[in-house]
């Protein structure tokens, strides 16, 4: 079984927001002028971030927890974690009652106005299910930091950017 | 499961798409190969084209959004004319035959009664249509197109062009080592030339960065040295730089031999420059300007990714020339991985196509400014006060019409309260746009302009990458049309019939000829690049008068400039306004970036104005208690010119002397004519006297000026 995950590199991140309107455009038809969307990039800082003046992007969206305690608060069972990782929402079955967005830790849970439920990234399944990336990491970010796929291959791939961002810098120091 | 990017096929089966059009963006500055999706005829969906050589498949939220402003409900679909007294929002659907013959039989009148010259053209950012807009100016006899050239883009172009051929691009295909990031946020403005997506590629390379900005932007945090200048103060930070790297003999000793001209008053005037008077001048500690140009100068490759608030000062031409200095001494010119002078593709120049060889001598003298601002007027670029000057003064001779295409120099253009004054009283004004906007609802007759989705055209045309791209026609909305095909339209009406062709797409098989394809051919091509080579000089030498690299330009010293470049005080600052200073204490910067926005555009567009939706001045912490600010409040922002309002949100990375107000906004969703345009603009603050723009460009100064800020309620205002 394949083992699913969307992961953001944050550091990479410039706060350019495609993510965002990507996002917007999978879930809403073009006549839409805004609409619903399930991630958004948000500001920290600038602040002093372990003794340095920091200024960081951070994306709001849902991390598909291992044990996601989204899931066993909803008296509706509306939430429910596949095999393969993906964690959905179904909104058919919710009722509105935003327990799980007082339990997400990540605060990646948003309530849909229109509909008066609960809302999450959903991880694109419909897509994913398909054979197509995410909409928000189909290739749209200009940083390459959102990715998509196994976690322990992001994980080493995002190890790998890692030194090599570092290697020029010690051939110099 | 196997995943591709982009992958269209799948596309197409899983969303049941009629088809697909492969083209080319331009919400912003082009760049970007698109995919469109299309479904009964409208678009679907907007994805990135991995096979771009220039974005590789990324997209920004401009680009995803365009369908958003094809299909906005309140877009301009068909012309209008103006029925009742300017500003009054009145207005009555006319035909495009009426539209252009009033047109026509305007500019036919004004040129026999006042001269060719009484007629202005003008666009802003233009949206590719520079070419055919120089084009029917210079065939009608007028020198003045009014664009933004005189602060963005052009002074690179001019500057480059006398000191070394071409504008050196950062050549990011091979990675540069070490990347001096120079007043811009390239990965939220994705300047010319530019994407924000090779420069992320080469720092995950590992490349060093600095970044010199008055603001921590994320490339300031991610940088190995962050240069917190004073604004305004370039010029001496990089005569700083270029000073340590000479004392320090750090620089390509073959080069500055060989290809340079004027090293020995150049290296005298840079002696001019000590470090303990730069960092007097510029509040950026000695050792950290040390620190960064030992490091640019002796990382091999080196690029300076520059950016427009460099232009948009006093020190314009010289801030762009000593960065040139910079890229040249330390042998990065033309090298793998530095600053390449790029070889277009074979095709009809813009400058051939703008025809500008047909404008007479006699009608070339009477250009606006010329005089004065020499460089430019080289160029064919004005400054624009010397419109609003000729307009509501009638000197040196009446301006009588405008014709604005994309463009809205009452929020974009320095003191906007005399921009509007000059707008209200011409005679007679035409605009070209997507939507009325305050400039538009001063017109006369406004024409639909067609998006970037509604034409074909030769992408970046003029752009220094080397490549060209097509933009494909993919959708017909209302009875919009390209500025290409209006223009065409019109210069037929005003008999100039011979120079231009039965429709547009004749004029894009002349500009391929030399290449010996047709439109219908480099349709069918993802892109054409101009030959790829480096270190051109080499062999030919540098395309300037001396064929060196030119330090000491010898065209600005016949046009009667200082050949060396230097530093100048800005005109309104702590240091060269000191009374001033007492009643205004605070540095206002201006303009930093927004994601979404493109200048004036796109605040309709619901998915990006989400993004923003006030403008916002940022305020460091200390600043605000002192003032009685608190975090969200609105703050009046006051120069000498004027006042607007912004809301006030912290920023701790600001030295607490500066205060940073974003700029070109205005408020399409305020139904009344005005649409808010001088509430929070902020070039109702902006200086436009000729003495404060740069001597030789005419670049208005209006990145840094004097204000004081207090919060709104004081005045009495709301407090939402």
């Amino acid at each position: 079984m394949n083992k699913y995950a969307l992961i953001i590199e944050e550091f990479a991140c410039w706060g350019c927001k495609t993510c965002e309107v990507a996002c917007q455009q999978e879930f809403n038809p073009i006549e839409e002028p805004n609409g619903i969307k399930y991630l958004s990039v948000w500001q920290d800082g600038p602040r002093f971030i372990d003794e340095r003046l920091d200024v960081i992007w951070r994306v709001r969206v849902c991390k598909h927890c291992e044990d996601p305690p989204c899931v066993p608060v909803c008296p509706d069972q509306a939430i429910q974690k596949r095999e393969d990782g993906i964690v959905i929402l179904d909104d058919k079955r919710c009722t509105g009652c935003q327990l799980c967005m007082e339990r997400c830790p990540f605060g990646a849970i948003f309530f849909d106005e229109e509909k008066k439920t609960a809302a999450k990234c959903n991880l694109c399944y419909h897509r994913v299910d398909k054979g197509l990336y995410p909409a928000c990491a189909d290739n749209v970010c200009l940083a390459h930091c959102i990715y998509f796929g196994n976690p322990a291959e992001i994980e080493k791939e995002i190890l790998e950017k890692k030194k090599a961002r570092a290697s020029w810098k010690k051939d110099s120091a | 499961m196997e995943f591709r990017y982009s992958n269209i096929e799948r596309e197409m089966e899983v969303y049941g798409y009629d088809s697909y059009v492969k083209s080319h963006c331009r919400m912003c500055h082009g760049g970007c190969g698109v995919i469109v999706y299309m479904k009964n005829g409208k678009v679907a969906k907007i994805a990135g084209d991995p096979e771009c050589p220039i974005a590789h498949g990324t997209l920004c939220a401009k680009g995803l959004a365009s369908a958003q402003l094809a299909y906005h409900k309140d877009r301009l679909t068909y012309p209008v004319k103006r029925v009742g007294p300017k500003a009054s929002g009145k207005w009555e659907r006319i035909s495009w035959d009426e539209a252009l013959d009033t047109l026509a039989q305007r500019i036919l009148d004004y040129k026999e009664k006042y001269g060719p010259e009484s007629i202005v053209f003008g666009y802003g950012t233009g949206r590719e249509n520079e070419a055919v807009i120089y084009r029917i100016a210079n065939l009608l006899g007028s020198p003045n197109v009014l664009t933004a050239g005189h602060f963005c883009y052009g002074p690179r172009i001019c500057t480059s062009i006398i000191t070394c051929g071409t504008n050196p691009i950062v050549n990011y295909e091979n990675f540069p080592r070490c990347i001096m990031v120079w007043g811009n946020n390239i990965t939220i403005s994705n300047p010319d030339e530019y994407k924000g997506e090779p420069f992320s590629v080469a720092l995950d390379k590992g490349a060093k960065l600095i970044v010199v900005d008055p603001r921590l932007t994320r490339p300031a945090a991610r940088a190995d040295v962050w240069l917190r200048l004073r604004p305004g103060t370039d010029a001496a930070l990089a005569l700083g730089m270029l000073h340590v790297i000479i004392q320090e003999e750090l620089y390509d000793k073959e080069f500055v031999e060989t290809y340079t001209h004027g090293w020995e008053p150049f290296v005298q005037r840079v002696k001019e420059y000590p470090l303990d008077r730069v960092e007097e001048m510029t509040w950026i500690p000695k050792e950290k300007i040390i620190t960064a140009a030992r490091l640019f100068a002796t990382t091999k490759p080196a690029a300076i990714q520059w950016g427009v608030a460099i232009e948009q000062q006093i020190n314009c031409a010289d801030n762009d020339r000593l960065l040139m200095a910079l890229m040249g001494i330390t042998g990065n010119i033309d090298a793998p991985g530095g600053q390449v002078l790029n070889r277009p593709p074979n095709v009809v120049n813009v400058g051939q196509f703008g025809a500008h060889g047909m404008l007479s001598r006699e009608q070339f003298a009477k250009r606006l400014g010329g005089e004065r601002f020499r460089l430019a007027s080289r160029f064919a670029i004005l400054q624009p006060k010397c419109v609003w000057d000729a307009i509501l003064e009638e000197k040196p001779y009446p301006v009588k019409m405008l014709f604005l295409i994309s463009s809205n120099p009452v929020a974009t253009r320095a003191n906007a309260r005399e921009v509007y004054q000059a707008l209200e009283k011409v005679e007679f004004m035409a605009v070209s746009d997507f939507f009325l906007t305050p400039t538009a609802e001063l017109a006369d007759i406004v024409l639909p302009a067609a998006t970037w989705l509604e034409m074909d055209y030769i992408g970046d045309y003029w752009k220094r990458h080397g490549y060209l791209l097509p933009r494909r026609k993919v959708i017909q909305v209302g009875e919009c049309r390209s500025d290409h095909e209006m223009l065409n339209d019109l210069a037929g009406r005003i008999g100039q019939g011979e120079y231009w062709w039965e429709n547009f797409e004749q004029a894009l098989d002349y500009i391929l000829h030399p290449m010996n394809i047709t439109w219908k051919e480099f349709k069918k091509m993802n892109y054409l690049r101009g030959e790829v080579k480096y270190y051109k000089y080499k062999e030919a030498g540098f395309s300037t008068p001396t064929r060196k690299f030119e330090l000491y330009s010898t065209v600005l010293e016949k046009m009667g400039y200082d050949p060396l470049p230097q530093y100048r005080e800005p005109p309104e600052s702590p240091v060269s306004a000191p009374d001033l200073y007492k009643e205004y204490p605070y540095l206002l910067i201006t303009g930093a970036r927004m994601p979404g926005f493109f200048h004036t555009e796109n605040r309709q567009i619901r998915r990006l104005r989400d993004l923003h939706r006030d403008p916002i001045v940022e305020i460091h912490p200390e600043t605000a208690a002192k003032e009685r600010i608190r975090e969200g409040d609105w703050v009046i922002i006051e120069s000498p010119r004027g006042k607007v309002k912004q809301r006030a949100q912290f920023n701790l990375s600001l030295d607490p002397r500066v205060v940073a107000a974003q700029h070109a906004w205005w408020f399409p969703e305020k139904k009344d004519p005005g649409h808010g345009w001088d509430e929070s603009n902020i070039n109702i603050l902006t200086d436009n006297r000729l003495e404060t723009c740069d001597p030789a460009m005419g670049a208005s100064n209006i990145r840094t000026l004097l204000c004081r800020i207090y919060p709104a309620l004081k005045e009495g205002k709301n407090h939402e």
